[in-house]
């Protein structure tokens, strides 16, 4: 399967937070097959592991969140209209006259309404609707639809991918399954003998909620030696300054903070230097926005380097990146589970 | 339920201070558990042995409540505070409240303060004191006061007094620990008064840690939407146990959440699903334990949480206690 | 044409790609549905499409419903390759922020892009509250820099939500698509066209597919002033919000319950005879209809009703949920319904009747 195929397939699979299980037979079909084994752990993290045949070896920890942010419902009013609240930080402004898919006993195809201009009271033309006053329609009767939903039902939104020019492609759940796609792939590419030790890819879950639960909770069950956290890093666009972005196209980005691990960042880096790969640095003052904060603070510590895919209009069905960096991410990752001179170093 | 509710209620336990709550609920859950012990941060542990062979299941409620710690004596002999916990100052000026020592007194806002202004700084605690001098024979800098306890009986099954949040949740871990006394069960059950909830839900972290369950549940109250004005949620008074969905610190097991409701069902136990927009419990911590466990939370569907005066309905509670004996019953 | 076929028959023309001003592909696309059931069509100067079905000295009906839907013009190409634009029709900035469209391209092609602005981790608390205003989005066709943008597309260029066409809801009652607003107004007056293909209706019938609606400066006058019907029957659809947070006296019209007929809105004050021929040919046949029980909005009739020495005029329109937005909603059974409505009325027009009323 091409690169962009897998990414597309990945992101299409249902896993708002919370609910990354839903897919899971899908999910082993699509990447199983480069693995020699898998687990789910008590909080629904999915973790591969590729072995590298050697006794001891370092456990080398490759990290990207399985979950994506979604709706679950709140209540059911009349007529079939479902209330709902927002798991993980749904763009509000995305959200009306969006296509969503229900996830009840059958899956089911709803609308979240707007108020046409023609019926907008003055008053309400500047402000934003809250998630918890949008209402999905279902074009069910109630009780119909209490046969097949209910309160705690995930919402996701509508699978819808496009070709945008330049090798760049928009939809939804890039955050952060491509990179997980990326990831797999990177590992795929790696031969068993070249491993620098055993490698886990922890598809991690919960990550878009406020407590980033799986990440950490999965490195305490691994405990590995190093790690290398994945996740989409913010593109820049005519809005945003320089400084908080990064290019899309120019790479994976790697990002230098207080608890990103120095060496480790600029072994990657070289890395991608000797391989030709294109990579950027992002900076920032404190932690990330990913999991490497829970990570690298796992029981005795990890060592992480932070690596993003630079991601434009985050958190929206319209999330574009170019295929170039991610053909580079999964390169970066191929060489960096291959990379003895890393091993050797942070080998505990 | 309702005098067991009055005893765990009766104990002072503002968070950090919560000895005299674990001590009385400790005589109270001692016959039905083989084990009790305290640990570092205070939380009251009662374990339940299985056969060895089974699941480590934590039941988890706080005995903590907020309260006020004073901070200061003003010449005149008022006493200076700051919240501990979320305090609503609106709902709680001019209540009586009284310290750990049995010092009583009134929380009271500064003249002149617009309620659109209350905050910690704009109150203190009147204990009738002439001055600072007299005050001082009484109260020390560092003293924690909690709002009077007094539980009251409404309409119907309804009560309402201080503090239900979350001694309702004691009183519920103390009643399935009566009726699972002298049943055979193989998993270990670990009853956990934690303390420190209140505060960022601190003691059940440290105590998740020790035990590190397979199987978590936290018991606790919800906010409700069954009252006008309230922020919308299908959540009320009396309509059964509350099986939590989310939170704002937690999403909870959706298998484990099936499995609860599947048990109601068949037991025919009155039940909810909650979803609390904002909020956070100790099944966050929990779940997140090391290497982390499938966790939910039954609650306790109570109205005007954190104002000293909370209500809510004890055949709720009751629900809660049937749906845990039923579903520890059915997974043994 | 069976029902089956009426719901591809919407589909297809719902999909067409047609904002305000570029109505072409639209009215081709009808033109050729209409050769391929015997009709000739011609086009007028400003792009309306006309069929005449001519009888002498009998009243002249002007049958209407509008091509164009609700888009977007290019109004800059940034340096970076960003498309900014302008909206064409009254559309509420909150349904756009991440949805896709399609942009035409020089060459008359399309190429597709998402509507970007900044991700919400870089937005202020305030501003995750507040409407992202317009001037402020642009849509991303995945360009490198300016140049790139401008070998494919133009200034003025235009663009349209790029939306599925689905049936959903219990027993696929409901049908969601962009451009509901008026494409299901076109395919009623194909329908009817089909239908009464070789009767002889004692009517001077002037069926007109007309263009600029949403910007409301309407095609429909000028066709009216050339035709100068004595009557005017517009298909429509019109906002309804039959939503459980709307206090019932302004939800407008429920889906599902048939056609709305209106009795006033922004524009016009509907001919009470007419008004009354059609609800009382809809009881008679059993056919279901509703009043529209607001006033609000406006459509094609606020021209023609004006035009000439005053047209007696009569609109039907489906009751559409989130209307102007990527994400139409209407009930299948309306849309079915009002074909039969259009018919009826036509076959059974009683001047008489209209006038003494």
């Amino acid at each position: 399967m091409e690169l962009k195929e897998l990414i597309v397939s990945m992101a299409s699979l249902m896993t708002v937070t919370g609910y990354e299980s839903h897919d899971s037979e899908r999910l082993d079909e699509l990447i199983g097959g480069f693995f020699d084994e898998s687990t789910t752990d008590a909080l629904g993290n999915r973790i591969f592991i590729k072995r590298c045949g050697r006794e001891n070896a370092p456990k080398i920890l490759v990290d990207a969140h399985l979950d994506e942010i979604g709706m679950i419902v709140t209540d059911i009013k009349e007529n079939g209209f479902l209330t709902v609240t927002n798991v993980g930080g749904v763009d509000t402004r995305i959200l009306q006259a969006s296509d969503v898919v229900i996830y009840g006993k059958e899956k089911i195809f709803g609308v979240i309404g707007s108020t046409p201009p023609h019926l907008q009271k003055p008053s309400e033309a500047k402000s934003l609707r809250a998630i918890g006053e949008l209402l999905i329609d279902t074009g069910y009767p109630k009780e119909e639809l209490e046969k097949i939903v209910r309160i705690g039902t995930p919402v996701g939104f509508e699978v819808k991918y496009v070709d945008l020019a330049n090798g760049k492609i928009a939809g939804k759940g890039f955050d952060d399954k491509a990179c997980a796609a990326c990831a797999a792939e990177g590992i795929r590419r790696a031969a068993r003998e070249d491993l620098a030790g055993d490698v886990y890819l922890m598809l991690s879950s919960r990550e878009e909620t406020t407590a980033v639960a799986g990440a950490a909770t999965g490195a305490y069950a691994i405990d590995p030696d190093y790690a290398f956290v994945f996740d989409v890093n913010l593109g820049t666009t005519p809005d945003v300054p320089k400084s908080e972005s990064v290019e899309v196209g120019g790479g994976v980005s790697l990002t230098v903070c207080p608890i990103t691990d120095r060496r480790l960042t600029r072994m990657t880096a070289e890395l991608a230097e000797k391989r030709g790969l294109k990579y950027q640095i992002s900076v920032s003052g404190s932690g990330t926005g990913t999991n490497t904060p829970s990570i690298h603070l796992t029981g005795a510590g990890i060592p992480c380097v932070d690596a993003g895919l630079p991601l434009k209009s985050m958190h929206t069905c319209a999330e574009s990146l170019d295929m170039a960096d991610a053909e580079c991410a999964a390169e970066l990752i191929a060489a960096f589970i291959t990379s003895k001179e890393i091993a050797e170093v942070f080998k505990r | 339920m309702l005098e067991l509710l009055r005893k765990v209620s009766s104990a002072h336990g503002v968070s950090g201070f919560e000895k005299k709550a674990a001590e009385t609920i400790r005589g109270l859950i001692a016959d039905y558990t083989d084990e009790q012990y305290t640990d570092t941060l205070g939380n009251l542990i009662a374990v339940k042995r299985g056969n060895g062979q089974g699941r480590k299941v934590m039941l988890c409620a706080h005995m903590d409540e907020i309260g006020f710690m004073v901070t200061f004596i003003e010449e005149k002999g008022q006493l200076c505070i700051a919240p501990v916990g979320g305090i609503s100052f609106a709902a709680s000026s001019y209540d009586r409240v009284m310290s750990e020592k049995g010092v009583r007194g009134l929380i009271v806002p500064r003249g002149g303060v617009k309620p659109a202004d209350y905050s910690a700084d704009k109150f203190y605690i009147d204990i009738g004191a002439k001055n600072r001098k007299e005050a001082e024979k009484k109260v020390k800098i560092g003293d924690v006061f909690r709002f009077e306890a007094d539980v009251v009986r409404l309409c119907g099954k309804r009560v309402c007094g201080h503090p239900l949040d979350d001694r309702i949740g004691c009183a519920i871990l103390i009643e399935i620990a009566k009726a699972l006394a002298n049943e055979k069960i193989n998993d270990d059950i670990y009853y956990v008064f934690s303390v420190q909830e209140e505060v960022g839900l601190r003691g059940s972290k440290t105590a998740a840690y020790a035990i590190a369950p397979e199987l978590s549940l936290a018991y606790d109250v919800t906010a409700t939407g069954d009252v006008p004005g309230d922020t919308p949620m299908a959540c009320s008074l009396g309509d059964g146990a509350a099986i939590k969905i989310k939170d704002n610190s937690v999403i909870c097991d959706p298998t484990l959440v099936e499995e609860l409701v599947d048990i109601a069902k068949k037991e025919k136990i009155k039940y909810q699903l909650e979803i609390l927009t904002y909020g956070g419990t100790d099944t966050a911590s929990m779940q997140m334990a090391r290497a982390g466990s499938r966790a939910c939370a039954l609650s306790v569907p109570s109205r005007y949480i954190h104002s000293g005066n909370e209500m809510l309905d004890l055949d709720d509670a009751i629900a809660c206690v049937d749906l845990t004996v039923a579903y520890i019953k059915s997974i043994n | 044409m069976t029902n089956c076929e009426r719901i591809e028959l919407l589909r297809e023309l719902c999909l067409a790609f047609g904002p305000t001003g570029c109505e072409h592909r639209v009215a081709s696309l009808i033109k050729d549905k209409l050769e391929a059931l015997g009709y000739e069509s011609y086009l007028d100067r400003v792009g309306n499409l006309i069929v005449h079905i001519p009888c002498e000295n009998a009243p002249r009906v002007m049958i209407s419903a509008h091509t164009d839907e609700v888009g977007f013009i290019i109004s800059e190409i940034t340096e970076s390759g960003y498309l900014k634009f302008r909206v064409l029709g009254g559309i509420d900035p909150r349904v756009l922020c991440g949805k896709h469209v399609t942009v035409e391209t020089k060459s008359g092609d399309f190429v597709a892009g998402v509507i970007a602005s900044k991700a919400i981790h870089h937005q202020t608390a305030e501003e995750r509250k507040a409407v992202t205003p317009i001037k402020s989005m642009y849509i991303d066709i995945g360009a490198n820099k300016k140049e790139d943008a401008e070998s494919v597309v133009e200034l003025g260029g235009c663009a349209t939500f790029d939306s599925k066409f689905v049936q959903f809801g219990h027993e696929n009652a409901f049908i969601k698509s962009k451009a509901i607003d008026d494409r299901l107004g076109c395919a009623e007056m194909i329908y009817v066209l089909e239908k009464i293909k070789g009767q002889s209706i004692p009517l001077d019938l002037w069926f007109c597919f007309t263009v600029r609606e949403e910007i409301g400066l309407s095609g429909a006058q000028t066709a009216a002033q050339s035709i100068r019907p004595d009557y005017s029957i517009v298909i429509e659809s019109t906002a309804v919000a039959d939503l459980p947070d709307v206090p019932e006296n302004s939800r407008v019209a429920k889906l599902g319950e048939g056609g709305a007929i209106s009795l006033r809105d922004r524009s016009t004050i509907y001919d009470r005879g007419f008004v009354r021929m059609a609800l009382a040919l809809a009881e008679s046949k059993g056919i279901p209809a509703q009043l529209k029980r607001y006033v609000s909005g406006g459509n094609d009739a606020g021209h023609i009703h004006k035009s000439g020495s005053g047209v007696r005029a009569l609109a039907i329109s489906a009751p559409s949920r989130y209307i102007h937005s990527p994400a139409c909603v209407v009930s299948k059974n309306d849309y079915l319904s009002m074909g039969e409505l259009l018919y009826t009325i036509i076959t059974n027009f009683n001047e008489e009747e209209i006038k003494n009323a």
